[in-house]
């Protein structure tokens, strides 16, 4: 029994990221296909995200031609390959506050955004620092910062402070402060909605960007391997991997990297005309296929 | 194909001695926006002692005397003064932080002061509104 369809949603995609950026000490060791993707929840008359993509007025022509990144198109086109609309979306959970992942929650009119506090008020700390810290200040936008005065003066946006269970039915966020960001955050959806979970799923923003995160290079003799990138501490990322392998059973295909490529030789998944990717994790019972 | 302006000296010089002033109040507008959030969220962190608003009060200071001092040439004038507008609301919204973080007296001008910082990036290059370069997806290619 499925509680909810999950679908990972490609928006963008850069064609040749370095694997360095990827998985720690991979230096000169070639480029490969990076998407950018969001996850959609869909069931128990609920949708949801887990983050948002960026905003393609204030970044797009710069990331197009600056750094590679190619293909965006708006939530409106993305989600409407799987039957639904932005203004459709009642509840998204930003894993972190790159302008990467929450920088277009204008598109979603309707929705009431979870972000963990501490990911706010660090920030805020760090922007007090002097500016010979200002790399600790990378991937944040300060628009979107506004943005987010708005949502909270419309009582849109809630601040978690730390885990929270059942936000929506089966569906947990946890807290993993100090990693890839100081507020980062993963979302857990227990699809069969028991407490002690037989079929979970973990989404896991930035905390892992590929399965060698989670696994490392040899599959028949795992180790973690923190992502090429955090602000925080690679340490508290090996942690968070543990956990996170953990609540799935220790099975690590549970743990959805919305970076990952291979997920298509996981999942079922199909290319849009737009060119990019939907791949469907999971379909709620009674739900038809987006993807066949 | 990306195009790339060929900046005449003077206007290359005065990009480079304004982008400290530019960051300064992109800082500045950010520490407020951050206050913003969290005062608007009912955090205990979002306090009107908050050590974030004596950083801003002193970048604030220095970007003034930065823009005091910068020579925009011709070419340069419309940065100028999208950059002069955003420093005078900015200072505007400053100033509306009394005894209490009220977040609509500060918004409507921070917001204002945040668009001409906007508008200043657009006019002329060498301003980056988001540090691409030091982010997730910060892989230059080549050009």
């Amino acid at each position: 029994m499925n509680a909810y369809s999950l679908w990972v949603m490609e928006f963008a995609a850069v064609p040749n990221y370095p694997q360095s950026g990827l998985i720690y000490g991979m230096h000169n060791q070639g480029t490969r296909k990076l998407p950018y993707c969001y996850i959609v929840i869909k069931g128990q008359g609920q949708l949801a995200m887990v983050d948002v993509g960026y905003n393609h007025k204030a970044h797009g022509e710069v990331l197009a031609n600056t750094f590679g990144v190619r293909g965006w198109r708006p939530p409106h086109e993305v989600l409407g390959e799987i039957g639904i609309r932005p203004e459709d979306v009642g509840t998204i959970f930003i894993t972190h506050a790159h302008f990467d992942h929450m920088g277009n929650i204008e598109d979603f009119p309707n929705a009431t955004f979870y972000l963990q506090e501490r990911e706010l008020s660090k920030w805020v700390w760090t922007m007090s620092l002097p500016r010979r810290f200002r790399w600790l200040m990378l991937g944040i936008d300060t628009a979107d910062i506004m943005r987010a005065v708005d949502l909270a003066r419309q009582k849109r946006l809630v601040c978690v402070e730390g885990d929270r269970q059942n936000v929506l039915p089966g569906i947990d966020l946890h807290a993993a402060f100090d990693t890839h960001t100081w507020g980062s955050m993963y979302v857990t959806v227990r699809n069969d909605l028991a407490a002690n979970s037989q079929s979970s799923w973990v989404f896991c923003g930035d905390l892992a960007y590929t399965q060698e995160n989670l696994r490392g290079h040899d599959p028949h003799d795992p180790e973690y391997i923190p992502v090429g990138l955090a602000t925080c501490s690679q340490f508290n990322l090996v942690m968070t991997a543990e956990e996170m392998v953990k609540s799935t059973g220790g099975d690590i295909t549970r743990v959805v990297p919305p970076h990952e490529e291979r997920l298509k030789d996981l999942f079922p998944s199909r290319i849009t005309k737009a060119g990019l990717r939907i791949t469907e994790l999971a379909l709620a019972d009674g739900d038809p296929s987006q993807v066949r | 194909m990306t195009t790339i302006e060929v900046l005449d000296d003077a206007t290359a010089r005065y990009v480079l001695e304004s982008q400290r002033c530019f960051e300064d109040l992109k800082q500045v507008a950010s520490q407020l926006a951050g206050l913003l959030v969290l005062a608007a969220a009912g955090s205990k962190e979002a306090l009107p002692d908050h050590p974030a608003l004596e950083s801003a009060r002193d970048i604030f200071r220095e970007a003034n005397d930065a823009l005091r001092r910068a020579r925009p040439t011709a070419r340069a004038q419309k940065h100028y003064a999208h950059l002069a507008r955003a420093a005078a609301a900015i200072g505007t919204a400053l100033s509306q932080i009394g005894g209490a973080l009220d977040v609509d007296r500060i918004l409507i001008p921070l917001r204002a002061g945040y668009t001409e910082l906007e508008h200043a990036a657009d006019s002329l290059p060498g301003f980056e509104k988001v540090a691409y370069e030091r982010a997730c997806c910060g892989f230059r290619i080549a050009q």
